[in-house]
């Protein structure tokens, strides 16, 4: 067994989790973070890439709106590799109650949010695919967030502090001394090793699953139940600004170009299984039509992925009324020695990936007010280090066009290896490199390898043979490798298989069986 | 005229070949370069049923649900037609004996049945305690020598055969300088003896006595015999590994049967759409093709409708979930719910959608009535086979092909 000490525990590795390790390591507290799979590879990367301008709550929730404005402005400006400054449209459809937009303007400026009314010639001006039936558009500084840099970002100024980030560490039991926190128990699924952890406070951001952790230290009943909701990613940019509709927040009412795609979503249905979460026909239904309301002939265009996430909402009684004060909206902070009587651990469920750095820095102050010290949060003045494949920012925001850049500066001593969504041999070759344990989806979030429209048909046996080739890794795990990466690849696939992406499947089965006769390659290993 | 074909891959290209040398009028249309340079460059006739298939006219004979095209086809058609394109495009491309499968190493080192190779293909066909030396290029990124080399030993084990494979990766651009060289620009480096004699000049010092090399198939595209020169030179057997598109092995097919196509005297346009058809008393018309400024008609006494399948965007699934077929509104057969299921590695019944025909490859309604009398479809278009899985397409392409076009000889 390995064995490690330190002072706080953080479970979980999406975005509560990565702002609050962060966070704690920033104020000088030793910190592990541990999540049973990669970083953000649960709801955090499950979602449709908005960085909410506040736009969207400033009726409904209006303190949730200034938060949000608040926190956008911070993010871009700590994180500016994973965000693009892409602005955001709300705009009044054919279908819309035009009352709802009378106040719209009044209530973005009670809240803080940013905003201003342009003509409608002006909005499909700028974005002409844009219903032209619209009837009014109001401007607001919405962005598009790539949830994985994020995180990685997150993780990366965490590291620079001394904090420790173990994926696939799986946590199997956490221990306690008397009524005191003593030691979270994990698994290294990537080795099979134990690995005990000893510390005096763990902190729960374990997300939609938040509820299995507290279980494992003796406090039942935490019950998270998941909203799931599902995602369309259309192999376009039809919109390079964030489209809202003007209405009451509702399914299918926003659309977000992010990276080389645009995304629409999403859906609201409780899943009893947060590790079960389907894309039901209906619903791909169901977004596509909202689509077309935003962007006619948005049917035509063409679907290229799926994928579903779970909010995770707790539902507790036991809740602490009186702790408004570390509360962000839609969060939940269970102060487990109130709640089950055991000291140095709560537990953190719910809010929005925009806030979660001040939710973080709720969630420590929590933490300090119970072991009785006092340290400032400095995570809001602090950048975030480039993460592994942010390499472009010197301090500018993302721009969708920098790998092309890149391509051009490099394309006459290397390999593009996907050309849907322009990697280089030289990026893959280094991640793995430094990742030699890695999945290829534990790369692709990172490099967005497989991610195009051809969906892996032609860089995914490019990646198995150069992993393969540069000793990272035996033929029996590449060869598992790829199978997997396909696999993994069809489930966000076939729910949504039509137009030209049928086309493409059938060239990708041409090629994987009809050439290469992949499915009668003798069994790889068994991947994690 | 006498015959329109629409469609310029292997069934296309052979049923107007056929007519044109039955003396017929022929024009063919097509929206690009047809199907061959997607494909592996070989002729399967049945590969998997589901097991490995060592002689592929005896298993055809049993083989298939109801609804495969294989069972109106029928293996003697299937013969016949394996038997025109072998003779067509002579030894120089196709060799082997049909009624036996060889097998043959994939790039990623499985090991994948077929009917008829190219000759070039030929050495590469697992035999027990071979001794492979599997070569790539730093260059080209759709073949890793390692990778084939290292599945290959497992593959070939699978299947009671100890074989050794090692890989060598040569630094060896398909042009002066480049790093990222396409299959198709070595393949013309190929056709130049300067460039055999560099490559065989770096490779010779890394071989041992008695190994046989496999290449990516990239051995030449015009010159056929380079795959020979190279062995000469190298002083080994020597054999090439066909890649991910663009598949040099099929361009090399494709080639050869438009020239032939064109020597007939068939008439091509490339690179518009059909678009539509007129009929009249249950037969077609004409044809309309999208051709740039207006839309051209060609009227004809038969139409052989080869376009594909979905992979070429003839059969087409909306996002209501309807399938339908573009030019002549044909009715499908094989539609049902839940044509796709979410195990990758299942064959998927969407795939199998498609038309249904009689003997002569009318199509036909769901009550079986011929849809039009003069209209005879071949290849991917038929309904009940998933190709590229059970190792088929040339087969059912060139069974179609013939039964088509001695079906419009006769009328």
């Amino acid at each position: 067994m390995r064995r490690l000490e330190a002072d706080v525990v953080v479970v979980g590795g999406g975005s509560t989790g990565a702002g609050v390790v962060r966070d704690v390591a920033m104020r000088g507290y030793r910190a592990v973070l541990v999540d049973r799979v990669d970083l953000a590879q649960g709801t955090s990367g499950r979602f449709h890439g908005l960085l909410h301008s506040g736009g969207r709550y400033v009726v409904s929730d209006p303190h949730s709106a200034t938060e949000c404005a608040d926190e956008n402005a911070i993010l871009t400006r700590i994180q500016a590799n994973s965000i693009e400054k892409t602005g955001g449209l709300f705009v009044v459809t054919p279908v819309d109650d035009p009352t709802y937009a009378e106040g719209f303007l009044a209530a973005c400026q009670a809240t803080g949010v940013p905003a201003s009314e342009i003509s409608v010639a002006a909005a499909l001006k700028r974005e002409p695919r844009l219903n032209p039936g619209i009837t009014r558009a109001f401007e607001v500084l919405d962005g598009s967030v790539d949830g994985w840099q994020l995180v990685w970002g997150a993780a990366a100024s965490a590291k620079e502090y001394g904090a420790e980030i173990l994926t696939y560490h799986r946590v199997t039991r956490i221990e306690r001394q008397g009524d005191t926190v003593s030691a979270v128990i994990c698994t290294d699924d990537k080795t099979g090793e134990e690995v005990q952890i000893g510390c005096s406070f763990v902190i729960n951001c374990a997300g939609a699953w938040a509820g299995q952790i507290a279980h494992m230290a003796d406090c039942p009943d935490v019950q998270v139940v998941p909203g799931r909701g599902i995602m369309i990613a259309m192999n376009h940019r039809l919109v390079n600004t964030v489209v809202n509709r003007c209405i009451h927040p509702h399914d299918g009412d926003i659309l977000v170009p992010v990276h080389t795609v645009c995304v629409i979503g999403t859906t609201d249905v409780k899943a009893p299984d947060p590790d079960k979460l389907p894309i039901p026909r209906e619903e791909v239904q169901q977004m596509l039509d909202a689509g077309e309301v935003l962007v006619p002939g948005f049917r035509e265009s063409r679907a290229i992925h799926a994928w579903s996430g779970a909010r995770p909402l707790v539902k507790d009684s036991r809740v602490g009324a009186g702790d408004t004060r570390h509360m962000s909206r839609g969060m939940s902070i269970l102060d487990h020695s109130e709640r089950d009587g055991l000291k140095g651990m709560l537990t953190i469920s719910g809010g929005k990936l925009t806030t979660y750095r001040l939710m973080a820095e709720r969630i420590v102050d929590a933490m300090e007010d119970q072991l009785g010290t006092k340290n400032a949060c400095r995570t809001a003045e602090e950048n975030c280090p480039d993460s592994l494949t942010g390499q472009l920012n010197n301090g500018h925001n993302y721009v969708v066009t920098h790998r092309l850049h890149d391509r051009e500066e490099d394309r006459l001593h290397d390999q593009i290896i996907c050309e849907c969504e322009l990697m280089s041999r030289r990026m893959f070759v280094d991640l793995i490199k430094a990742n030699p344990t890695a999945s290829f989806d534990d790369l692709r979030r990172q490099l967005r390898l497989g991610m195009g429209p051809c969906q892996g048909g032609f860089c995914s046996m490019r990646a198995t043979g150069i992993a393969h080739e540069l000793g990272t890794v035996d033929i029996e795990r590449a060869t598992g490798l790829l199978r997997l990466f396909l696999q993994n690849r069809w489930i966000g696939l076939w729910p949504i298989l039509a137009g030209d992406q049928v086309r493409q499947t059938a060239l990708d089965a041409w090629i994987f069986q009809g050439t290469l006769d992949i499915e009668h390659l003798p069994e790889g290993a068994e991947v994690v | 005229m006498d015959t329109v074909v629409i469609g310029a891959g292997l069934s296309g290209l052979v049923a107007a070949i056929r007519l044109a040398r039955a003396g017929q009028s022929v024009t063919l249309l097509a929206k690009g370069l047809g199907g061959l340079q997607l494909s592996q460059g070989t002729v399967d006739v049945l590969g998997y049923a589901p097991e490995r298939v060592e002689r592929p006219f005896e298993a055809l004979g049993s083989y298939g649900k109801p609804a495969h095209p294989y069972r109106v086809i029928g293996a003697s058609a299937v013969r016949t037609g394996v038997d025109y394109l072998a003779e067509l495009v002579g030894p120089e491309l196709l060799v082997g004996d049909p009624d036996h499968n060889v097998q043959l190493p994939t790039a990623v080192g499985a090991v994948r049945p077929t009917c008829l190779p190219q000759p070039s293909m030929l050495a590469g066909e697992i035999v027990e305690r071979k001794r492979y030396a599997i070569v790539g290029f730093r260059q080209h990124k759709d073949f890793y020598a390692d990778l084939c080399a290292a599945n290959l030993v497992r593959s070939a084990a699978g299947l009671g055969s100890a074989v050794t494979a090692r890989g060598i990766t040569l630094d060896l651009p398909g042009r002066p300088d480049e790093a990222d060289s396409s299959a198709l620009t070595y393949a013309r480096s190929f056709d130049d003896p300067s460039y055999r004699q560099r490559f065989t000049t770096l490779l010779k010092p890394k071989l041992e006595p008695g190994e046989v090399v496999g290449v990516p198939a990239v051995l030449g595209i015009k010159v056929l015999d380079a795959w020979r020169d190279v062995a000469e030179r190298l002083g080994h057997e020597v054999f090439e590994i066909p890649t991910p598109p663009p598949g040099v092995p099929g361009m090399r097919l494709n080639e050869r049967l438009t020239r032939l196509a064109k020597d007939a005297g068939v008439r091509i346009a490339l690179g518009s759409i059909v678009s539509g058809a007129t009929s009249s008393g249950g037969r077609v018309q004409s044809v309309s093709l999208a051709a740039a400024g207006r839309d051209r008609t060609y009227a004809a006494e038969s139409f052989v409708f080869a376009p594909g399948g979905f992979e070429s965007g003839a059969l087409t699934l909306n996002s209501y979930g309807t399938i339908s077929e573009r030019v002549f509104n044909l009715p499908l057969s094989g539609v049902r719910d839940d044509l796709v299921t979410g195990d990758y590695w299942a064959d998927q019944a969407l795939f199998e959608v498609g038309v249904a025909v009689d003997e002569q490859m009318r199509p036909l309604d769901p009550a079986g009535r011929v849809v039009y009398g003069n209209l005879h479809c071949a290849g991917g278009i038929l309904a009940g086979a998933t190709r590229w899985s059970e190792k088929s397409g040339e087969g059912i392409a060139l069974g179609s092909a013939v039964r088509a076009a001695d079906a419009i000889r006769k009328a």
